[in-house]
């Protein structure tokens, strides 16, 4: 395998023309093409074939390389999208590195869109061919990366999500590390009385997958735990975790409970909604997993009676320290699920001011049986059981003001409770619900919505605006419009439940931090693409399952949990995990650790520490380019796809009379998609284009635009994928965005004309808007003129070789 | 309703209130009867206790230092209220006053031991409600006929002798200073101190004629501003609480120092600290070393049969 990168001398190149039938050779005159090639410099052997990709087409491209000795190949054929990897294949076949072959698009890109003038198309077809050698003249051979894969999981977050992941996986055979920071795995669902839509008891079907976690070989639970930082990549992250104090021996603790009786101090139960309170050492709620006590030493007077009482088993160690753990996995599971808003803020509620307002989450710790009040649902001012309660919707849920999406399972769960409170207290209570729509989608949930009408709630359309009480009684009047009669309403209530939005989860944001993922605008995680990754983060490696990725039911969670367990799978099912080569590389010498790539990459592949020059983390990096086009420096280069190899092609574009040509840049997954669609649907637009490929826009440096406009270029186009979701790599269409808007401002300032540069967002669907663009591009070359065009290069050339020079 | 926390400072009192929605934890601090002592701001185990000197404006008398409590601290244990010799806090829990600290023996209870032998009393005698400094004592006569007696003028020397005293002490709030004890002209009264120690005056740092101290001392008497206008300590009713030691105005002139409480017995952690912090480190050992012979004596009884070493040797 010829390896070694071949000095000038030694470039021997070889032209692959191919006929393919009638399509490229109907329009275009492949021997003319052919003859061309053989006057272009390095190249040694030129041959036309019928079908190249066809078994006799590569074989001669096999033997070619062999008899000639030929170092690079280029194929004037189809699209690369088309038969790219084909002919990877067929060179490293015989014995060439894939990575020095280049494709010359005379297919899609001149036949069949320049049907109507095929000298034209014969024209762009032979400046192809010599874009194409240009390029190769400058590659370089790249193997393909191999990482070795730690076949473990760490999954974060030991809800109902996390817990059907690491059950999943550990069944598989895998190794999976659970990381809770609360003391107890079970999540929101464990805090439930029952569930909808079939009032299961909610511990009671959770409680076994908790003690199935605990106990299955396979699976580690670190509860009461952090995570501090997680370091490396794909099949290879080292996660540091820091396991609190609890001031308890858990390999000692039995879980007995006799500590718990013996102390004095007992301190509001967050876990309870701070309903009800906890011993100085407790567990959170009875059917903790893993079942170890804590001590909080914050309320903790140090008396020592659990220690006396726990007597000879000595599990209780007040000196005990915070322990750091180091784990080394494959994948990451994020499973942190969501917090429950309290509506301080809405002061027109009274929450936090009239004791008998309480929100959901509140009144399910009220009615369930083992809570602070056994079950009985009863009024903080008085502890009467109420006789009539309304429910609010939507508290703080699609409200411009404070969260503006749907919170997805507050309409089925308040549902829940009115059913809960009818089939209790029968005709002893009389329950209102103020909505705004009842979203009950799921299997059996309009089943449900339809149990709670037959049970004679009161179900009233319309917005609460204020809740007043009667200071003496304590009792609440809620104002409201009846919408659907259009009249106001005001009824009054012994108690009021607010159903309020569920928020991302306290520490997400570090966990974000942590794992270098975005969050959305209300703060959730964000996955890799909506509709069919909903499950990949774009970090590859890392998953995400259950609501910090965007609220969701129970159910809905299970699956997502099984889902990401899959996902994890087939990482850690692999011994080797392989990384396309088509990566970027840090110039140590000439970074100067501005850290703007760290910023910029949409990846977050990254690093740049403190003092010392940035670093990519190759298996993270996708290879979009972004950071070459934004270093200030020039330190980075993306391999394939270099500064070098791109200028090359640019120069050899516009050989011949520039001013004529609009040089395209167009990004692989969408513009130049489009583009080939515009080709294979046979529109006919304009043979004046030269297009050139890289894989995002991300990666179009201004240098780019800079050198095609010094170099005489009559029109600039540069295609993009369209904002805001569409581009492959996240978000380089906005770094390219960001960048050309200054870059056009700069070039009108300097007397270009405005639409000589142009940035036009095409998706691979949109063929016949490309062919449209490019019509129009090309009028509006007619229309400026030649003298005008050149007059306007002439006059930046100076400005514009003074800044390339600085290069 | 979420959990509410209340904190409510006036003249009168000061309240911390933790509203659960079947718990209520209050704790109430009468500033009346408190005296700026200080001894609740060592014994609290969160150290949510402050106890803070007040700016004294020249001519008036010093004022006693004020206490504020820490809600995002306070852990409404009760300590402070077992604690305080005038029983100026009570912590409830659902308006009743049963501390769990004690129940659970986490924290002893302090001994105000305070005898009163009414047969003794002389039948007209009010001198221990008239003297005791804090109107804590209460005498009260009951005639033969069971009916409350207020004057013994118009009795008959025969119904005198049978009219019966009772004379309640309000325990609770008695500081065990003495007074009453000493003043008692039949030796009706005996009062062991809750709290013994020593209370000393540097007569060069004591300056001339101020008697910030006397201003807030809650024991009449204990101390007094002598001819030589500086004052001395009067031990027997000195209750060693140091609300003195917290106005005056030169540092060291003053010095209270506690070493021993009198309590019932418990083994705790956080008496252990309580303890040190109220007393000295060198008076705690000195009684946990006391406690520790003592049940090495119990131990070693135990094991060998006492009854052989019931020597002087041995003990």
């Amino acid at each position: 395998m010829s390896t070694t990168p071949a000095k000038p001398e030694d470039l021997r190149v070889g032209v692959f023309v191919c006929h393919c039938g009638l399509n490229i050779a109907g329009t275009v005159d492949v021997h003319a093409v052919a003859e061309y090639a053989r006057t272009i410099p390095d190249v040694v052997f030129v041959k036309e074939n019928r079908y190249t990709c066809a078994d006799p087409g590569q074989e001669e491209i096999r033997k070619a390389i062999r008899d000639q000795k030929l170092n690079r190949v280029v194929i004037a054929a189809c699209s690369p999208r088309m038969h790219e990897p084909t002919f990877r294949r067929t060179v490293s076949e015989a014995g060439l590195n894939p990575f020095l072959y280049e494709m010359a698009n005379i297919r899609e890109f001149a036949s069949w869109c320049h049907q109507n003038d095929p000298a034209a198309a014969t024209e762009r077809a032979k400046d192809s061919v010599r874009m194409a050698v240009a390029k190769a003249r400058l590659m370089q051979p790249l193997q393909t990366i191999e990482v070795p894969v730690t076949n473990k999981a760490l999954i974060i977050g030991g809800g109902i999500a996390g817990m059907n992941a690491a059950l999943d996986l550990a069944e598989q055979g895998f190794k999976v590390f659970m990381l809770e920071n609360s003391q107890s795995i079970g999540g929101h669902m464990a805090a439930l009385d029952k569930t909808f839509p079939t009032l299961d008891c909610s511990i009671c079907i959770e409680g076994p997958k908790m003690v199935d976690c605990a106990r299955h070989p396979n699976i580690k639970i670190f509860a009461n735990s952090n995570l501090i930082k997680v370091d490396g990549y794909i099949g290879n992250f080292k996660a540091k975790i820091r396991k609190n104090p609890r001031y308890v021996i858990p390999e000692k603790c039995t879980g007995c409970g006799e500590c718990k009786d013996a102390c004095p101090i007992e301190y509001p139960n967050e876990w309870d909604m701070n309903l009800g309170t906890r011993k100085a050492i407790s567990v959170p709620f009875d059917q903790t997993v893993p079942l170890i006590y804590s001590i909080n030493r914050d309320y903790c007077i140090e008396c020592f009676k659990c220690t006396e009482v726990c007597g000879e088993r000595q599990a209780i160690d007040f000196n005990q320290k915070a322990e750091e753990v180091d784990l080394e996995v494959g994948a990451i599971i994020v499973s942190t699920g969501f917090d429950v808003y309290e509506p301080y803020d809405m002061p027109l509620l009274g929450y936090g001011k009239y004791p008998n307002v309480i929100t959901s989450m509140e009144f399910e710790r009220l009615i369930l049986a083992a809570g602070p009040t056994g079950g009985k649902v009863i009024r903080q001012s008085d502890g009467q059981k109420p006789h009539r309660i309304a429910f609010i919707q939507c508290v703080g849920s699609r409200d411009k003001q404070h969260y503006p999406y749907c919170s997805n399972f507050c309409c089925m769960y308040t549902l829940k409770h009115v059913v809960q409170l009818k089939e209790k207290y029968k005709e002893d209570v009389e329950v209102y619900v103020f909505y705004m729509d009842i979203r009950s989608p799921g299997k059996g949930y309009e089943e449900f919505y339809d149990r709670a009408r037959e049970r004679g709630v009161n179900f009233i359309r319309g917005r609460v605006s204020r809740i007043d009480e009667d200071p003496a009684t304590h009792n609440l009047t809620v104002h409201s419009e009846d919408s659907l009669l259009g009249q106001p309403i005001e009824v009054e209530a012994d108690m009021v439940v607010l159903a309020t939005a569920a928020v991302p989860k306290k520490g997400s944001d570090e966990i974000a931090r942590i794992l270098n993922l975005s969050r959305d605008a209300n703060g959730f995680f964000m996955e890799a693409h909506p509709k069919l990754k909903p499950m990949d983060a774009p970090t590859d490696g890392v998953f995400f399952a259950g609501a910090c990725a965007g609220l969701k039911d129970i159910p809905y969670s299970v699956s997502q949990g099984s889902g990401a367990a899959s996902r994890a799978a087939t990482v850690i099912s692999k011994t080797k995990w392989k990384i396309e080569p088509i990566i970027s590389i840090v110039d140590e010498s000439k970074c100067k650790k501005c850290g703007v790539c760290v910023d910029k990459c949409p990846y977050g592949a990254i690093r740049q520490d403190e003092g010392k020059p940035a670093q990519i983390i190759t298996a993270s990096c996708h290879g979009c380019g972004t950071c070459v086009a934004e270093c200030p420096q020039h330190a980075i280069t993306q391999m394939h796809f270099t500064d070098a190899q791109i200028m090359a092609q640019i120069r050899a574009a516009l050989q011949d009379k520039p001013e004529e040509k609009i040089l395209a840049i167009l990004c692989n997954w969408c513009s130049y998609a489009g583009a080939d669609l515009a080709g294979i649907s046979r529109f006919d637009y304009p043979a004046s284009v030269r297009a050139i490929r890289v894989m995002c826009s991300g990666r179009v440096a201004r240098e780019f635009v800079l050198e095609a406009l010094r170099l005489g270029a009559g029109m600039v186009l540069v295609g993009a994928c369209h904002l805001p979701y569409d581009c492959h790599y996240i978000s380089g269409n906005y770094k390219m965005k960001d960048r050309t808007d200054a870059l056009k401002n700069m070039l009108t300032k300097l007397g270009m004309s405005p639409e000589r540069f142009r940035v036009e967002y095409v998706s691979a669907a949109e063929g016949i808007r490309y062919a449209e663009v490019i019509k129009e591009i090309d009028e509006q070359r007619k229309a400026l003129g030649k003298e005008k065009i050149q007059a306007e290069n002439a006059k930046l050339k100076p400005i514009l070789e003074n800044m390339l020079k600085r290069k | 309703m979420p959990l509410k926390t209340l904190k409510k400072d006036t003249a009168d009192a000061l309240t911390l209130e933790w509203i659960l929605q079947v718990k209520n934890y209050k704790l109430i601090l009468d500033r009346k009867r408190c005296v700026g002592c200080q001894i609740c701001t060592v014994a609290c185990p969160k150290e949510a206790i402050k106890t803070l000197k007040q700016p004294k404006i020249e001519g008036s008398k010093a004022l006693k230092a004020k206490v504020d409590i820490d809600l995002s601290k306070c852990n409404f244990c009760g300590i402070c209220d077992v604690t305080c010799p005038f029983g100026a806090i009570k912590v409830n829990l659902n308006g009743k006053h049963d501390l769990a600290v004690l129940t659970k023996e986490s924290y002893p209870q302090l001994v105000k031991d305070i005898a009163v032998d009414t047969k003794v009393c002389p039948k007209d005698c009010v001198a221990c409600e008239s003297t005791c400094p804090l109107a804590l004592i209460k005498v009260s006569k009951v005639g033969f006929d069971g009916k409350p007696v207020e004057d013994l003028s118009d009795l008959t020397p025969n119904e005198k002798k049978r009219v019966q005293i009772t004379v309640d002490v309000q325990k609770e709030n008695c500081p065990t200073c003495k007074v009453c004890e000493v003043k008692c002209p039949a030796n009706a009264i005996k009062i062991k101190k809750t709290f013994q120690g020593k209370t000393t005056v540097n007569q060069q740092k004591c300056p001339d004629g101020c008697h910030d101290c006397l201003d807030v001392c809650p024991i009449t008497g204990a101390l007094e501003l002598g001819e030589d206008k500086k004052v001395h300590v009067d031990e027997t009713s000195c209750i060693f609480c140091g609300a003195c030691k917290n106005v005056c105005p030169v540092e060291d002139a003053l010095v209270v120092k506690r070493t021993k409480v009198a309590h019932s017995p418990v083994h705790s952690g956080t008496w252990n600290k309580a303890l040190e912090k109220i007393t000295s480190l060198e008076d705690a050992s000195k009684e946990l070393e006391a406690q520790a012979a003592h049940n090495r004596l119990v131990v070693i009884e135990k094991r060998f049969q006492a009854e052989a070493l019931k020597t002087e040797d041995y003990r």
